[in-house]
């Protein structure tokens, strides 16, 4: 009686627990994914290539020796452990019974290989710039390589975990020669099928591959570079996914249930950029009437729509050593208190209604290009509205980026403002703060474009460059951040989202807060 | 006539050195320069140097221009700077889908342009005339990409005839062909009225119709012949403009022409493919243009040889 | 005169002299026309529905999409006049000389014309940008030099039939001056198609003037052109088509006004109606 009343219940709980758990749909397998997105890769050789276009293919095929995860965590990828031998030496060990797309092996001499080709070639590589002060790879026997830097880099790991750091085939290098940007050959879960130029990349499914297999068996990357004829494709079928999808139109998307909307914070920050070197810009007051002038709110919601979220720092808060420096709080949208800024640093409102001090009229020259980052003209035209209502004009100038980005990089800006955006590309917050606050990192040496210069601020970020204590290295860039706050030489606008429009039955598919881990092999098609 | 078509072709020669060497100084001219670009904000200021040596761009102007000179004598069009391909494979993928795309555009304006144009000539200040000017003027009016963005809203996503974008077959180059020839087709058939309309009225005309001959045939002997010559410098110029502002058309419709091409490596400055494309442009155009002189020869037996 | 009283007669050509003078007229008057500020922003109200605040409907930033057409106009009217009459000017003068003079005067023009014709346009503007500034004056001379060799060829491609035509033949034989030819028998069966192409190339104008606006040509913002609204209106034209629509009809009616003018300045100047052969 006891055993069949305790059956009973047992049955009652497991069938209990089977209305609870939410039923997993059968992943299937198969199918071609059609991806469409503005342009053209450069490359697929992160030699050659490392923006967007390309890396969101070639993430695909070639690995690294490590990852970041969607949560920003530091995973293994080729190599499984590591061990740091000194300040400047990093031992690594790697996975065993690897193979390339060409079927030779993985080993310590292709990592070897891969750094050398890009550090020591001529020319080196463009991602060369992005690796601080990585310097070499050593063989230590087959499976085990040191990595080794000119100085202690606390930033190592995060930076051997990049995107672009993929580890190439020796073999297929030398026998391909140039050719092999066109069609590159890795170990990743995705290999190189063919590339028409300025019409698609085809990529498709490794069935040798050492982790959990791709789920579909091919991706077609197709270059549609019009915004309303890549929603239109979405919504015929002639595409499965849309990169950079319309602000305007994701509201609708959202709602639609024949397509969803994928989205996570991303890394990158849009700020209009304020010449802290150029009267009266010199003066903090004005900077922080300017910060209490702009309405991020209305921008976010307005010309974002939603594609965008609010910058509450000068850094995204994916990336290590981030603090959110509560800008928000600290520089509400409040006219009054702009205008009483202004008229704490000796200026008065004019007859035309712009302020003025000692007869010099408040007029600032702004700088900007359109369409180089998001929203950018837009976002310019804006900001220049709600300057005017507090009684500041600024003179817009929208040139080309081949003309705004010399002067950008040169030496001496004759601008007051500039519209900018920062990728923190191994999501470490010393390749933002070393190189935009630094004062000795003014362009052509650096991008410092601000001209900020703080003797308190350059000591935390040159001693936390060279720290390899994490702990240490979070809590001085904090207090980067705490000074930083309070003389503001940016008026940060937004920090992007990363989001993709799909079609709804595009499945098990995650947005990455780094805008070129467009990660495809957890991908599958519910058709 | 071969000793004319022969001195034009030589006379090709000075243009195509011309323009390469008006292409590449305004480059010079603009600011930045193809390395500071492709390297863009993320490069260490050796980085940019580096390469710059290694492209050869730190040499001067005449220098890299003679250089290039030398290079095409070889028949070797360069390397693009972006990518480090060979600039006559880029063109050989671009070109193909140029050509198409620009014959096709130029059939369709050319024939319902003239047709157009004819009938509103004989039918002047009619409804159909009134009509195909509001058409036309519409057509002309409205940027490409309004109209294409239309036609795709239309035809692809409403009523599924025609795929969005993209090439592959004759559904494909539909829109894009009629996109890009709407404009033209405004052009060719007002243009086309006005010069029939100064031929119809011209003395001899009016004589043979006093003489009783049928409309038809005063049309097709007298008047048109000597309407087409501002028709066909017409034609010739029109099918310049479409090859080389094809770049709006390829944006809407994904079309990978010459046109898109080479905005991008102006925007990079990356003059080597540049120059290749623009090379293959001013051939084209000498052709063009050759071929509408030697057409006013035969139109009109009184005008010699002329340039 | 006669060819006013021609003109007179033809009720096309006053309609379209009429929308010109309403062209000119907004110009002039806009600021009295325009209801609403064309620079006030409203972020909140952005690409609002044609309705009873915005009559013709707000654009990306919520201002009034119709006193930015009126104040617009002025734009136009300056981009769209001043470029086609710099593009007659110097294609009258090149085309006249190479296909009137002839030999190598007509090989060099043409050949530069060849130079000028396959140099990528894009190029030449951002260079007008690099060596004057932007601007509206610049944009102005970079569209109109844009139509320079096309009129030049369609100048000499007119000239080179008349010249062999009885009139000017017979003239030349009894020893008229060349520009006494020139003016009396070549220039007057020149202009008429002239004219016409010039009403249609004022479309091209604007439109490049909108796509040179974009590049950094042209006006800076908060000022209104036609062109400039047109193009920044692609982004939203499936979800708010008005936006980059209205400027365009605009940009149409204006063209047709001149059009209009065009044909009937055309139809009234016509040698072969006032002669009594």
């Amino acid at each position: 009686m006891r055993t069949s009343r305790l059956l009973a219940g047992l049955l009652l709980v497991l069938g209990l627990a089977a209305l609870l758990v939410p039923s997993v749909d059968a992943q299937k397998r198969g199918g071609t994914l059609t991806i469409v997105r503005p342009t053209d890769p450069v490359s697929l050789d992160p030699n050659l290539e490392t923006t967007a276009p390309g890396a969101w293919v070639y993430f695909n095929m070639l690995e690294g020796l490590l990852t970041l995860d969607e949560k920003m965590q530091i995973k293994p990828a080729l190599a499984t452990s590591y061990e740091v031998m000194s300040p400047t030496k990093v031992r690594f060990k790697l996975r065993s019974g690897v193979k390339f797309h060409d079927g030779t092996p993985f080993n310590a001499e292709a990592v070897k290989f891969t750094f050398d080709r890009a550090l020591k070639g001529t020319p080196p590589a463009r991602w060369a710039s992005l690796a601080g002060s990585l310097s070499h790879a050593e063989v230590v026997d087959n499976l085990t390589v040191d990595v080794v830097t000119r100085e202690p880099y606390g930033p190592i790991l995060r930076t051997l975990a990049m995107y672009c750091m993929g580890i190439v085939s020796p073999t297929a290098v030398g026998k391909m020669g140039p050719d092999f940007s066109r069609a590159p050959v890795g170990t990743g879960p995705f290999k190189f099928v063919e590339w028409k130029t300025n019409t698609h990349v085809i990529i498709e499914r490794n069935p040798d591959y050492w982790g959990d297999k791709a789920l579909v068996d091919r991706v077609v990357f197709k270059v549609v570079p019009e915004e309303g004829a890549r929603m239109i494709a979405l919504q015929t079928g002639d595409a499965d996914m849309v990169l950079f999808p319309s602000p305007a139109q994701l509201p609708a998307l959202r709602k639609d249930a024949k397509f969803a909307v994928h989205e996570t914070t991303g890394i990158r920050v849009v700020f209009a950029g304020l010449h802290a070197g150029m009267p009266p810009l010199d003066d903090v007051r004005v900077r922080q009437a300017l910060l209490h002038a702009v309405d991020r709110k209305a921008i976010l919601d307005n010309i974002m729509e939603g594609s965008a979220g609010p910058a509450l720092g000068v850094l995204a808060p994916g990336v290590f050593g981030y603090k959110d420096m509560q800008l928000d709080r600290l520089y509400p949208f409040d006219r009054a208190r702009a205008k009483a800024l202004l008229a704490q640093a000796g200026f008065t409102p004019g007859p035309d209604g712009i302020m003025q001090k000692g007869g010099q009229r408040l007029s600032l020259s702004w700088l900007s290009q359109r369409g180089r980052y998001p929203k950018d003209g837009e976002i310019t035209e804006a900001i220049q509205a709600m300057f005017k209502d507090v009684g500041v004009e600024a003179k817009v100038q929208f040139l080309e980026w081949g003309t705004v980005f010399p002067q950008l990089r040169g030496n001496p800006l004759n601008h007051h403002m500039f519209t900018l955006g920062w990728v923190t590309s191994n999501a470490d917050a010393d390749y933002s703060l070393y190189a935009l606050f630094h004062s000795k990192q003014v362009p052509p040496t650096g991008w410092n474009t601000s001209r900020y210069a703080n003797p308190r601020v350059d000591t935390l970020v040159e001693q936390a460059r060279r720290s390899l204590n994490q702990t240490e290295r979070e809590k001085l860039y904090g207090e980067v951040q705490d000074i930083l706050a309070k003389e503001m030489v940016w008026i940060p606008v937004y920090t992007t989202k990363e989001i993709v429009g799909s079609r709804a039955g595009v499945k098990g598919f995650t947005m990455h807060p780094v805008e070129y881990n467009l990660a495809l092999w957890k991908t599958w098609l519910d058709r | 006539m071969l000793t004319f078509v022969t001195r034009r072709l030589l006379l090709a020669v000075p243009v195509l050195l011309g323009v390469v060497f008006v292409v590449m100084l305004t480059i010079d001219l603009l600011p930045g320069d193809a390395v500071t670009l492709m390297l863009g904000e993320h490069a260490t200021r050796d980085a940019v140097a580096n390469l710059r040596a290694h492209l050869g761009l730190d040499k001067p102007f005449l220098v890299r221009y003679l250089d290039y000179v030398g290079q095409l004598l070889r028949g070797d069009l360069g390397r693009s700077f972006q990518q480090n391909r060979l600039v006559a494979a880029e063109l050989s993928d671009a070109w193909p889908a140029t050509i198409e795309l620009t014959i096709a555009a130029l059939l369709i304006a050319a024939v319902v342009g003239i047709v157009a144009g004819i009938a509103s000539a004989v039918w002047p200040n009619s409804l159909f005339d009134g009509v195909a000017r509001l058409f036309s003027l519409f057509g002309l009016s409205m940027p490409i990409f309004w109209t294409g963005l239309v036609f795709i809203v239309i035809f692809s996503l409403w009523l599924h005839w025609l795929p969005v974008g993209g090439t592959g077959s004759l559904t494909h180059l539909i829109l894009p062909a009629v996109t890009l020839a709407l404009p033209s087709v405004a052009m060719i058939a007002r243009m086309t009225r006005s010069a029939v309309l100064d031929v119809l009225r011209e003395d001899y005309v009016r004589t043979a119709r006093a003489k009783g001959v049928g409309e038809v045939w005063v049309l097709g002997r007298h008047a048109l012949r000597n309407a087409f010559i501002p028709i066909l410098t017409l034609l010739g110029l029109q099918s310049g403009q479409l090859m080389g502002g094809a770049v709006l058309t390829e944006t809407v419709f994904a079309w990978p022409g010459l046109g898109r091409l080479m905005v991008k490596a102006i925007f990079a400055r990356d003059y080597v493919l540049l120059q290749g494309a623009v090379l293959v442009f001013a051939l084209a155009f000498v052709v063009i243009n050759l071929i509408v002189d030697l057409s006013y020869g035969l139109l009109d037996p009184r005008i010699s040889r002329q340039g | 005169m006669d060819a006013w009283l021609r003109f007179r007669k033809n009720r096309l050509a006053l309609i379209g002299l009429a929308l010109v003078l309403l062209l000119v007229l907004t110009a002039t008057l806009a600021p009295w026309l325009a209801l609403h500020d064309p620079t006030r922003q409203s972020l909140i109200e952005k690409r609002a529905r044609p309705g009873a605040k915005y009559l013709l409907g707000a654009d990306e930033f919520g201002r009034d999409i119709l006193s930015r057409v009126i104040y617009g106009s002025r734009v136009a009217l300056l981009v769209g006049v001043v470029s086609v009459l710099i593009a007659l000017a110097g294609g009258l003068v090149l085309g006249t000389a190479a296909g009137f003079t002839g030999g190598w005067l007509d090989t060099v023009v043409m050949r530069v014309v060849e130079i000028l014709l396959a140099f990528p346009y894009l190029l030449l503007a951002l260079a007008i940008v690099a060596m004057l500034g932007p601007g509206v004056l610049n944009t102005t001379l970079a569209v109109g030099i844009w139509g320079v060799p096309a009129v030049t060829r369609m100048v000499r491609g007119s000239v080179l039939a008349l010249r062999e035509t009885e009139y000017v033949g017979a003239a030349r034989a009894l020893g008229a001056p060349a520009p006494a030819v020139l003016r009396r028998h070549v220039l007057p069966n020149v202009l008429p198609g002239l004219v016409v192409y010039a009403t249609l190339f004022m479309a091209n104008a604007i439109l490049l003037e909108a796509a040179l606006s974009f590049l950094g040509l042209g006006v800076q913002p908060p000022t209104a052109s036609w062109g400039l609204m047109v193009s920044t209106g692609r982004d939203v034209l499936l979800v708010a088509p008005h936006v980059a629509t209205v400027p365009g009809l605009a940009i149409m009616v204006a063209v047709l006004g001149f059009n209009l003018v065009g044909d009937g300045l055309r139809d009234a100047l016509d040698p072969r109606l006032t002669t009594t052969r």
